[in-house]
C-alpha cells in the first residue's frame, strides 16, 4: 500500500495559503504548513478559528483562494476528476457531524470505504467485524444511525474513516461525544494506526488528550495557524475548553 | 431483503416512476409491434396471392348478340397499345385459341374447340409486382378508347392493400420510435431529478474517492432494474390484450386476410421489447449522471 518514493516527500504541503468562503472575510491567511509521513498532530484553537476549514483543505472538500496546496506531492488545482478520486482514496475523514448514512446499517457505512475501492465481500464482512467489534460496536452492527447514540455514531464515523488503512487521516473533533476512557481507546487505535504509517491530524478540544499523547500541535487563532512543538509548555496559554 | 445501496433511492419515489414508464411503454410498444407483425405475416400471405398478372376481356359478341367482326381486332389493337405504353406492364399478349382451348379444357373436354363459342378474347397482361401499374389511368383510357373492354383486376386490388399494409408498419415503426424517445426523455427527467435530492450522499461518496464511473453505475442499474421489472409486468399484461385480439381478428375475417399468430422467431422480437427498454433505461441513465458529474466540481 505504502510506495517507498511517497514516503519520502511530504504528505500535505500549503504554501502562502488563504482561504474564505464566498464573500466573507479570510477565514484561513497566509498558512505555510508541511505534514511529514507518518507524522500525529493534534489541530487546536478556538471555536471558529478555522479547524474545520483547514481541514477541508486537507481533503479537498474546497480550493484554496489564494496559494497552493500540495498533496502527496501533487498541486491540487491541477488535478484531474480521476486523481482527485485516486487521492481521496488515501485520505479518512471522521466528520465533525459524522456524515454516516442514514438508510444504511453501522455495518454498510464502514463498509462504503472498501466497497468503492473494490475490496471482495468476504474480505470486507471480516474486516468491518473486527473493526466494529473493536470499537465496541459489535452488538449494534445491524443498527441504523437514528437508533444509535451520539458517541456509537462518532465510533462509526471513526471505524468508517479508518477501515481502509489510509495513508492521512484526519478527524474532525473525534472524540466530543465519548468518555475519556473511551476517547482513549480510540486515540490508541489512531496511534495503531499510526505506527503502520498513517499521517494523522486530529481537530480537538479535549485537554486531556493532548496532556496524555504530547503529540505536536497546529494551533490555529484568528486564521493564523502557529505551530507548537511541545504541547505541555502551551497548556496554561490555550483557551479551546468547551 | 434487497442489499442496501449506497444512495437512498428507496426513500425517493420518483424512480418509482421509470417503473411505471416502463411498464406503459413495454404494453403499448408490444401491441403495437405485434400487430405490425400480424399485418406483415399477412401481407406476406396477400403477397402470394399475386400473380403478377391481370387479364382484359374484349367481346365478340354485342350485347344484343349480333358479331362484331373486324371491329374486335381493332379493339384488341387498341387495348395492347394502351397496356403496353403503361409503366408497370411488363407484357401482354392475346391469348391464342390452343391456349383458350386449354383454359376451357376443365369444362368442355379435351378435345373441344372454343372457337365457335360466343366467347370474349383475352389479353394476358403480365405486370410489376414492385411497380404497380396506374390501375384508373388505364381504365380511363379503356373508357375513352376501347369502352367495351372489361379488365380483370381484383387481383391487383390487394396489392393495393399491400402497399397500404406495408405503409402502416412502416408507421408503426415511427410510433415505436416516439415511445422509446418519451421514455429516454423520462429517464434523463428522473435521473438529473435524482441527483439533486441525492447531492449530499453524493458529495460524500464522492469524497472517499468514488469516481465517477462508481455513482454512475448506482444510478444505472436502478434505472435498468426499475425499467426491467416494470417492462417485464407490461409485457405480461400485454399477453391477454393481444390474445383477445387475435381471437376477434380471427373471428371477424375468418382467418382468410389476416393471419392471427405469430411464429416463434416473432414471439422472440416480441420479448426484446422490455430488455430493449430496460437497456435503454439503463444507458440513458448512465449517460445523464455521467455528463452531470463531468460538469459539477
Ligand atoms: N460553509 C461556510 N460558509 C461560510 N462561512 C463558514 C462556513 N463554514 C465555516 N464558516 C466560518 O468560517 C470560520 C471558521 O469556521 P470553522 O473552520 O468551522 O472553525 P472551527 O472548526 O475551528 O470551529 C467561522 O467564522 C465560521 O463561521
Ligand atoms: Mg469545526
Amino acid at each position: 500500500m505504502f510506495e517507498k518514493n511517497k514516503l519520502s516527500s511530504p504528505i500535505a504541503e500549503f504554501n502562502g495559503v488563504s482561504f474564505r468562503y464566498g464573500n466573507g472575510g479570510d477565514v484561513l491567511k497566509d498558512i505555510q504548513l508541511t505534514l511529514q509521513p507518518g507524522s500525529f498532530h493534534f489541530m487546536t484553537g478556538e471555536s471558529g478559528a478555522g479547524k474545520t476549514s483547514l481541514l477541508g483543505l486537507l481533503y479537498m472538500n474546497h480550493l484554496p483562494t489564494r496559494g497552493r496546496v500540495r498533496l502527496f506531492g501533487k498541486a491540487v488545482d491541477t488535478l484531474s476528476r480521476a486523481e482527485k478520486s485516486q487521492i481521496r482514496r488515501q485520505i479518512g475523514v471522521v466528520f465533525q457531524d459524522y456524515r454516516l448514512l442514514n438508510h444504511l446499517n453501522a455495518f454498510d457505512n464502514v463498509a462504503l470505504p472498501l466497497r468503492i475501492a473494490g475490496v471482495k465481500e468476504t474480505e470486507i464482512k471480516r474486516h468491518v467485524s473486527e473493526l466494529l467489534t473493536w470499537v465496541g460496536l459489535e452488538k449494534q452492527i445491524r443498527a441504523f444511525p437514528p437508533e444509535l447514540s451520539g458517541g456509537e455514531k462518532q465510533r462509526i464515523a471513526i471505524a468508517r474513516a479508518v477501515i481502509n488503512r489510509p495513508q492521512l487521516l484526519l478527524a474532525d473533533e473525534p472524540t466530543g461525544n465519548v468518555d475519556d476512557a473511551m476517547a482513549k481507546r480510540l486515540l490508541y487505535l489512531f496511534l495503531e494506526l499510526n505506527k503502520l504509517g498513517t499521517t494523522i491530524v486530529i481537530a480537538t478540544h479535549n485537554q486531556n488528550l493532548i496532556k496524555h499523547f504530547k503529540f505536536p500541535q497546529l494551533h490555529l487563532s484568528h486564521g493564523h495557524l502557529e505551530y507548537i512543538a511541545t504541547p505541555a509548555t502551551r497548556s496554561g496559554n490555550t483557551t479551546e475548553d468547551n | 431483503m434487497t442489499k442496501a445501496t449506497d444512495i437512498p433511492f428507496a426513500q425517493d419515489s420518483s424512480t418509482f416512476f421509470i417503473c411505471w414508464i416502463s411498464m406503459l411503454m413495454v404494453f403499448l410498444s408490444v401491441l403495437t409491434l405485434a400487430f405490425a407483425l400480424i399485418t406483415h405475416t399477412s401481407v406476406e400471405n396477400w403477397h402470394k396471392n399475386i400473380s403478377g398478372s391481370m387479364t382484359v376481356q374484349i367481346p365478340t359478341f354485342t350485347a344484343d348478340g349480333k358479331e362484331r367482326g373486324d371491329l374486335v381486332q381493332t379493339d384488341i389493337d387498341a387495348a395492347l397499345g394502351i397496356l403496353l405504353s403503361t409503366d408497370g406492364v411488363i407484357d401482354a399478349q392475346i391469348l391464342s385459341e390452343s391456349q383458350m382451348d386449354s383454359l376451357m379444357a376443365p369444362w368442355m373436354g379435351e378435345n373441344a374447340s372454343t372457337a365457335e363459342l360466343p366467347l370474349p378474347k383475352l389479353i394476358d397482361v403480365k405486370i410489376n409486382t414492385d411497380q404497380l401499374p396506374d390501375l384508373e389511368q388505364i381504365k380511363a383510357d379503356f373508357a375513352e378508347q376501347v369502352p367495351l373492354a372489361v379488365l380483370d383486376s381484383h387481383r391487383l386490388s390487394l396489392a393495393e392493400l399491400v402497399t397500404l399494409a406495408q405503409n402502416l408498419t412502416r408507421l408503426t415503426g415511427l410510433i415505436l420510435l416516439l415511445m422509446l424517445t418519451s421514455m429516454a426523455f423520462s429517464v434523463i427527467f428522473v435521473t438529473k431529478s435524482g441527483l439533486k435530492v441525492h447531492r449530499q450522499v453524493i458529495a460524500l461518496i464522492h469524497m472517499m474517492g468514488a469516481g465517477d464511473f462508481y455513482i454512475t453505475r448506482q444510478f444505472a442499474n436502478r434505472s435498468g432494474g426499475l425499467a426491467l421489472s416494470g417492462g417485464l409486468i407490461g409485457f405480461v399484461l400485454s399477453l391477454p390484450v393481444m390474445t383477445f385480439i387475435a381471437y376477434y381478428l380471427g373471428n371477424l375475417t375468418g382467418g382468410f386476410i389476416i393471419q392471427a399468430t405469430l411464429s416463434a422467431r416473432q414471439w422472440l422480437l416480441l420479448f426484446t421489447v422490455p430488455l430493449i427498454a430496460t437497456l435503454l433505461a439503463y444507458l440513458t441513465a448512465a449517460y445523464t449522471v455521467f455528463s452531470e458529474l463531468k460538469r459539477s466540481l
